[in-house]
Order: C-alpha cells, then sequence, then structure tokens
C-alpha cells in the first residue's frame, strides 16, 4: 500500500512561534517530554503555523508544506540571518586521570533561541559523550538521518590517539557534526542536543535520564522488527538505488584519493635524494657551482611544496570522504526502519481485513500506523533533499578546495624555477678564466 | 743531461712552462696527419675545405637527416637487421651565392661512427675527443624501451650521431683530419682508408696503460687533479641520470592515477542531477592532466641526453689523462734506465761495486772478467748511454709537447662544457616551470567545474 497523502494530524494548540516545531515533524513531543509518543503531534492546515522566524505559512495543502520546506532548505544564503544557533568544536585538551588520559574539546554555542536559558555556552566534551548524544538523537528521532560521528575506535600503535594530526582531523569532523544538527531544522530543538549544549554536568543528566527511560518502561524504539515488506514505494527504492551507487563511486574515489597519496609519497622519496646530487655535483665545480647549487634548493623547495599537498590531502579530504560513507549507512538504516514500519502497518492491515467484528477498536492500531507511516515517509523526503543539498554543497566546497591545494602546489614550483632562471643565466663578471 | 734532473725538471713543471703556441693545433694536426699526402683523390674543393685556422663546420653544412633499417650479413655470416644513418654534406657557400645544390649524402652505421672515433682517439691523444651517443639505452624509466631498434631510441640516437660530427666539425684540430673528412664524403672504402692508417697499431695496449696509472712517480699534479675531477663527474652525472630516471618513472605514476579521478566523475555524474555537468566536465580535465605527462617526460629526455654526452665526455678527460700518464711513465722509466746505465759504467770503470747486481756476485763467485771483457762491455755501455740520452731527449720534448697542447683543448673543454651545461640547467628549468604552468591551468579549469556543481 503505498504513502498517501498526509491526514491532518492532530492539533497542538496555541503555541508560541519558537515553541512551533517543523510543519512535517510529528516529533514535537519531543521538545516537551524525555519519551516521544504518537498523539501529540503538530498539525498541518492550523492557524498558528509559521516559520521560526515569523513569516506566517500557508499550510492549507501538502503541496504548501512541502514548498515551504524547500524554501526552508534552499535559502542556504540567507541561512547566517535566519539561523538562531551557532555551534563551535575546537581547543582539544589532554587530561591525564589516574585512570586514563583523554582529549576534550570546547563547545561553544551562540543563541538567541528561548529554549536555551542563557545566550552563550561553552562547555568541555569528549568523545564518549558525542557518541552518547548520537545515541540519544537516534533513539528520539528515528526518522530522521543522524550525521555521522568520527570513527569510536583506532587500532592502538597504529594510530596515534593523542597526536596533533588524528586530534585535529577527529575535532573538525565533531565540528561538522555538531553543525549538521544545528542546521537541521528538528533535531536542533531536541532536548539532548540542548542538554549536550548547555549542562555543565552531562554526567549527572546522563544518569538520570537512564534512570527516566527505565521507569517508562516503554522501549523507545520505532522498529519493531519481524514484518516483512511487501515492495518499497518508488522513490524510496530510487533513493536506496542511489545510495548503493554513491557509495560505490565513494568507495573508488577513495581508492583513487589513497592511490595518488601512496604515488605521490613515493615522488617525494625520489625528489629527496634527487636534490642533493646536484648539490655534491655543484662541490666538484667552480663556474658551475651556484648554478648547480640553486638547482638544488630548487628541488628542494618543490619537495616540500609536495609534501605539504600530500598532507593536506590525507587530513582534509579523505576523512571527508569516509564521513559521508558513514553518513550513507545512517541514511540505508533509516531507510529499513522506514521499511519496517510501513511493513508493520501493512500487515496490521490486513489483520483488520480479516476480522470484521473488531472493525471499532482495531482502526485506531492501523491509524496509528498509517501515521506512522506517513510521518516517517514525510520526515525522511524532507531530509532526504535536505541532505542532497549539503552533500551537494560539501562536495563542491571539498572538491574547489582540493583543486585549490594542487594550484597552491604548482604555483609554490613555479616560483622556485622562476626565481632561478637569472641565476643560472648570470654571467660571473671578473671572474675570467677558471684556475686550472 | 742527468736524469735526476729531467725527473726534477718534469716534477717542476707549472703551467708557466706551458708556451701557447698560436698554431699549435696546426702543428700537432700536421705531426699526426702525415697521412694526408697518401690518400688519393684529394680535391680543390676539399683543399678549401682544409683551409688553415678555420673549423670545417663553418665552410660546410653537416647533418644526419635520415634513418633507415637494413638487413645483411654480419662477421660471422648471420643475417641481421641494424640501422643506418644518412650523413647530408653541403658546403656554406652553394646556398649564400643563391644557388642551392642537392647536398651530398652517404649512410653510415653506428659502428662506422665507433670505428672513426676510435681512430680520433688514437691520432688525437692530447685532445678531449666528443662522445658517441650510448650503444644502448641506459637510465631508462619504464616506460622507455630499451630496444635499440626503438623509433624513439632511434631518433635519439639520430640527434646524438648528428650533435657528435658537428662537435668534430667544429674543433679547430679534429676538423682537419682527413679521415674525418672522407668518412663525410667518401661513399665507397672509407673503411680500407682508415685500416690503411694503421692507428690500431699505434693503439696504447690496456695493460700498459694500467701499469703506467700505479707506477708513475712525479705525476703532473693537475693532471691528477683533472683524473680526479673526470671520475667525481662521471659518478655524479651517472648518480643524477639513475635518480632522475626513478623521479620520472614517480612523476608519471602521479599523473596517471589522475585520470582514474576522470572516470569516476563520469560514472558518478550519471547519478546525480545538479551535480552532473560540473562533475563530468571537471573529469575531462582530469584525463587532459593525466594525458600530458607522455610530452613532459619526453622533452625531460632532451636534459637526460644533455647530461648523458658530458658523462661520456668524462671518459675522454680520463684518457687523456691516461696517456699523459703513458708518456710521463715512459719518460720516467727512459731517465731511470738511463742513470741505472751510467751507474754500471762507473762501476766498470772504478772497478766499485755500489749496488747489488748480479753481475757483481757471480764475478765475486767465479771470478774477475778478463780486461778486455771489460772494455768490450764498456763499449756497448757507452753506445747504449747514447742512444738512452737520445731517448730521454725525445721522450722529455714528447711529454712537454703533450702537456702543452692537452692542456689546450683542456682549457677549451672546460669552457664548452660550463656553457653547455649551463645551458642544459636553464632548459631544465624552462621545462619544470612550462610543466608548472600546465599544472595550474588543468586545476584552475576543474576547479571552475568544481564550483559549478
Amino acid at each position: 500500500m503505498s504513502v498517501s497523502t498526509p491526514k491532518l494530524l492532530p492539533s497542538s494548540g496555541k503555541k508560541s512561534i519558537h515553541d512551533v516545531c517543523h510543519p512535517l515533524s510529528c516529533e514535537e513531543a519531543a521538545l516537551t517530554t524525555p519519551s516521544p509518543e504518537l498523539q501529540n503531534t503538530s498539525s498541518i492546515g492550523d492557524k498558528d503555523l509559521s516559520l521560526p522566524n515569523g513569516t506566517p505559512v500557508d499550510t492549507s495543502s501538502p503541496a504548501s508544506s512541502s514548498s515551504l520546506l524547500n524554501r526552508l532548505q534552499l535559502d542556504d544564503d540567507l541561512d547566517g540571518e535566519t539561523r538562531d544557533l551557532f555551534v563551535t568544536v575546537d581547543d582539544p585538551k589532554k587530561h591525564v586521570s589516574t585512570m586514563e588520559t583523554y582529549i576534550t574539546y570546547r563547545v561553544t554555542t551562540k543563541t538567541t533561541r528561548t529554549e536555551f536559558d542563557l545566550p552563550e555556552y561553552s562547555v568541555r566534551r569528549r568523545y564518549q559523550d558525542f557518541d552518547w548524544l548520537r545515541n540519544k538523537l537516534e533513539d528520539t528521532q528515528p526518522t530522521h538521518i543522524i550525521p555521522p560521528l568520527p570513527a569510536k575506535f583506532v587500532v592502538k600503535g597504529v594510530v596515534d590517539r593523542f597526536s596533533e594530526e588524528f586530534v585535529e582531523t577527529r575535532r573538525k569532523a565533531l565540528d561538522k557534526f555538531l553543525k549538521r544538527i544545528a542546521d537541521h531544522p528538528v533535531l536542533s530543538f531536541n532536548d539532548n542536543f540542548n542538554v549536550f549544549l548547555s549542562a555543565k554536568d552531562l554526567n549527572s543528566y546522563k544518569k538520570q535520564g537512564m534512570a527516566l527511560l527505565s521507569k517508562m518502561g516503554e522501549s523507545v524504539k520505532y522498529v519493531t522488527g519481524g514484518y516483512k515488506l511487501r515492495s518499497r514505494p518508488l522513490e524510496f527504492a530510487a533513493m536506496g538505488d542511489y545510495l548503493d551507487m554513491f557509495t560505490q563511486k565513494l568507495g573508488t574515489i577513495d581508492r583513487i584519493a589513497q592511490r595518488i597519496i601512496k604515488e605521490q609519497a613515493e615522488y617525494l622519496v625520489e625528489l629527496r635524494e634527487y636534490g642533493p646530487v646536484y648539490s655534491s655535483w655543484a662541490s666538484a665545480e667552480e663556474e658551475l657551482q651556484e648554478p648547480l647549487e640553486g638547482v638544488s634548493s630548487c628541488v628542494a623547495n618543490c619537495s616540500t611544496a609536495l609534501e605539504e599537498l600530500t598532507e593536506d590531502m590525507s587530513e582534509e579530504f579523505l576523512p571527508v570522504f569516509r564521513e559521508y560513507v558513514l553518513y550513507i549507512e545512517s541514511m540505508k538504516n533509516v531507510l529499513k526502519k522506514r521499511d519496517q514500519v510501513q511493513a508493520e502497518y501493512e500487515a496490521k492491515l490486513e489483520a483488520v481485513a480479516f476480522r470484521k467484528e473488531e472493525r471499532n477498536s482495531a482502526p485506531t492500531d492501523v491509524e496509528k500506523c498509517q501515521d506512522r507511516v506517513e510521518c516517517f515517509n514525510a520526515d525522511l523526503k524532507a531530509d532526504w533533499d535536505r541532505w542532497q543539498n549539503n552533500k551537494r554543497q560539501d562536495f563542491r566546497l571539498l572538491l574547489t578546495g582540493m583543486a585549490d591545494k594542487n594550484i597552491q602546489y604548482y604555483e609554490k614550483c613555479l616560483a622556485a624555477w622562476e626565481s632561478i632562471i637569472p641565476l643560472l643565466q648570470d654571467k660571473p663578471d671578473g671572474k675570467g678564466e677558471m684556475p686550472s | 743531461m742527468r736524469g735526476s734532473e729531467i725527473l726534477e725538471r718534469m716534477a717542476d713543471s707549472t703551467s708557466e712552462d706551458v708556451a701557447v703556441v698560436g698554431n699549435t693545433d696546426f702543428a700537432a694536426a700536421d705531426l699526426h696527419n702525415n697521412t694526408n699526402n697518401t690518400v688519393t683523390g684529394y680535391s680543390c674543393f676539399s683543399k678549401t675545405m682544409m683551409e688553415e685556422g678555420v673549423p670545417l663546420l663553418k665552410k660546410m653544412e653537416i647533418s644526419v637527416s635520415e634513418t633507415e633499417k637494413r638487413t645483411g650479413k654480419n662477421a660471422v655470416n648471420m643475417q641481421e637487421v641494424y640501422t643506418v644513418y644518412l650523413i647530408e654534406t653541403r658546403p656554406v657557400d652553394a646556398i649564400t651565392e643563391g644557388q642551392s645544390t642537392a647536398p651530398d649524402s652517404l649512410w653510415r652505421r653506428y659502428s662506422e661512427f665507433e670505428l672513426l672515433r676510435n681512430y680520433l682517439l688514437v691520432t688525437f691523444p692530447y685532445i678531449v675527443v666528443p662522445p658517441l651517443p650510448e650503444k644502448r639505452a641506459e637510465f631508462v624509466w619504464h616506460k622507455l624501451s630499451a630496444d635499440n631498434m626503438d623509433p624513439d631510441f632511434v631518433e635519439r640516437r639520430r640527434i646524438g650521431l648528428e650533435n657528435f660530427l658537428l662537435r668534430v666539425a667544429s674543433h679547430s684540430v679534429l676538423s682537419k683530419d682527413k679521415i674525418f673528412y672522407l668518412f663525410l664524403t667518401q661513399d665507397d672504402g672509407w673503411k680500407d682508408v682508415v685500416y690503411d692508417t694503421g692507428f690500431q697499431a699505434k693503439a696504447d695496449s690496456r695493460l700498459k696503460a694500467l701499469n703506467a696509472t700505479f707506477r708513475v712517480k712525479n705525476p703532473d699534479k693537475r693532471y691528477t687533479e683533472l683524473k680526479h675531477y673526470s671520475d667525481e663527474l662521471q659518478s655524479v652525472i651517472s648518480q643524477l641520470l639513475r635518480v632522475r630516471a626513478k623521479v620520472a618513472d614517480r612523476l608519471y605514476g602521479v599523473y596517471k592515477v589522475h585520470g582514474n579521478y576522470g572516470r569516476v566523475f563520469s560514472e558518478w555524474s550519471a547519478i546525480e542531477r545538479e551535480m552532473g555537468d560540473g562533475l563530468q566536465s571537471a573529469g575531462h580535465h582530469m584525463d587532459a592532466y593525466a594525458a600530458s605527462v607522455d610530452d613532459i617526460l619526453e622533452e625531460e629526455e632532451h636534459y637526460a641526453d644533455q647530461l648523458k654526452e658530458y658523462l661520456y665526455y668524462s671518459e675522454s678527460l680520463r684518457a687523456v689523462c691516461r696517456k699523459h700518464e703513458l708518456i710521463q711513465y715512459e719518460l720516467e722509466m727512459a731517465a731511470q734506465d738511463l742513470v741505472s746505465k751510467k751507474q754500471q759504467r762507473e762501476e766498470l770503470t772504478t772497478g766499485t761495486v755500489r749496488t747489488f747486481s748480479l753481475k757483481g756476485m757471480t764475478s765475486k763467485l767465479f771470478g774477475q772478467e778478463t780486461p778486455e771483457q771489460r772494455e768490450a762491455k764498456l763499449k756497448v755501455l757507452e753506445e747504449q748511454i747514447v742512444e738512452g740520452e737520445e731517448l730521454v731527449k725525445t721522450s722529455n720534448a714528447e711529454c712537454d709537447e703533450y702537456v702543452r697542447n692537452a692542456w689546450v683543448d683542456i682549457d677549451r673543454f672546460k669552457e664548452q662544457k660550463n656553457q653547455d651545461l649551463k645551458e642544459a640547467l636553464i632548459s631544465y628549468a624552462v621545462m619544470q616551470i612550462s610543466m608548472c604552468k600546465k599544472g595550474i591551468q588543468v586545476w584552475t579549469n576543474a576547479k571552475e567545474c568544481f564550483s559549478k556543481m
């Protein structure tokens, strides 16, 4: 059974602008209670809906809801003006205790949102805190794509988790992670995110949350499992296909980039041997000494430039490719969850068809499922479009950056070689005949 | 003159002793070109070509313009394939007078060039003889074929052979050689003419030369330094060529892998909507980037060839030093021999045995010789001493002359080397600059495509 147009969802009642969640989201409950339940969802087609920045919204038809979403997503250039939440990750510091050694990062927040008590926050977080946040988001926002974190585990002995390069690469990825959440119209309003950004003592909150959960006793997870989907709707099937092909391409590009880095490294090794030979030749010569030394230092400069290029490639570009592979993985998981929800709905629908007498009570259960499916589909579609757009931006930045680094490399080499031309052409004045 | 004095004089010789004679080269040429007069067909035309003081190249255009494959039977009567090179010559006058006559031409193979060069080496041992291009491809990086029949190799060899002829033809001494002239002009029977000069008999044996190297007592310091320099030059250029080949190999790898980007960007663009065009065109630029390395490295081979010429030149340098050692050694031997003969004479006349000799021992054991015997011996000795003195005189003169002539050419060579290598370095830098500019161009184009994604 295909997804029909989104039904009118229960009203959220009068709310202030900032309390109104995303028109297509059914997770408004997440803002007020720790455990989301499907009943409290905001409505489309109700009077108080407007954009976070106050623009009134025409939501009389589903079509306009998505166009609303489009306006939200594609106004990337205006983001700076309409954005009200800025997050940065920086200043890594090493902490040594008797039990363990670990790194913390400073997380700085600037915001005008009323969900936050203060306009500015500065807290220290370590990787496991980020990991906790991500898990929380996955649990509480299962219909949304959660951005990926850099790899959790590193092979000890192979990678030094306290080396400058590793920490810096990780910091950048964590920064990107939080920025993506902050830019997400739904995820950024998540309670856990708020706490992560603002709480002085995150650990006590974590414990609290766990206790609350066990009291609730109800599984937060959407995915019920065990139901088989008959057929994926076309647009989601297309998403799945795209993700598979995209993963493949990313994998290939990653391999090529690694190969290039390897080849460049080997080229560098030879260059480092090449330059000094000119120097040793220079020591055997008289008139040719200066020109030869000039060539030697030129090659040395080019070698350094190459080293910088290779470093940039492996520290700035490779991680981003790998990150997207992780992103795609979480995308695929969300797609699977969606399939599960739809399968459950279809199964329950079938079951109801066989039991005519229970038509009165059963429908609410089926209706619940249908709502779930429709919400999930809407969320996913919205996130998908948003993801595609961000992906385009990310890769545009990444690839132009890569081109830039290569241009800079060649410019450095060009400068080096151009500078020795006058040296090579110089006639030694007053030297006359070389001494025999 | 006493032998020891001669030795002292030799040890003291510095460049101040070398009288740079104005037409030294002419005189030297005359000294060794006594074969000139025996060669027939010495036309009037060639007389102008061999005008004094002017290198051949000023009067004659020379080029190695074409190559061809031939098959024939070799020395052991087996079929072989070899390459021949077309040598074209034309008097410079012919063109300036408005009329352009067709050039004279003949075909020669590499082995004939080798024969010519060996002849020049023997005939002009005090000249730093230009080298031939390599016999087999050395210092190859993987893409370059090591096959002698490979067209690229043949082409580079053609250029090298032309370069060799031009170097010889512009040399004030070498260009006047008759055999060289005939090499350029006489189609048939040139080989016989060369062999007839009997130059092979004049060649110093390897053993003799090696012997001299280790036994020279008073080597000329300048030549020792020169030999040391030629060793260094050979070593450093070999190393340079070797590492350069590895660098070329690696550079090739880096460029070619970027070609893979071209393919994957193309595939990726197929599954994208807005990003597709930018990716696709960027991919084309990556393909162009990968392809550009072939031309870059081919150009660099010219630089490698220039270095190789001077690598082989170092061998010529060393040959000049070796010849000097040999002459020096022979002089020392002659002087030493004279000294010992004089000593023997002294012993015989005074009857005292100063040094140990078998003669002395046997006479002690078997009794003294008769006065008649002694008289006869003395007479022989006197004759030998006279001969010896003559030998020392000529050896000394030969040595002096050699030192003089050789140093003139060595100075000439040094200047040529410095100029040529400077130019080679400049052209290498220019190549690198061009490569960088191309790289900037390609990546700028790619960046533009990416920014339109």
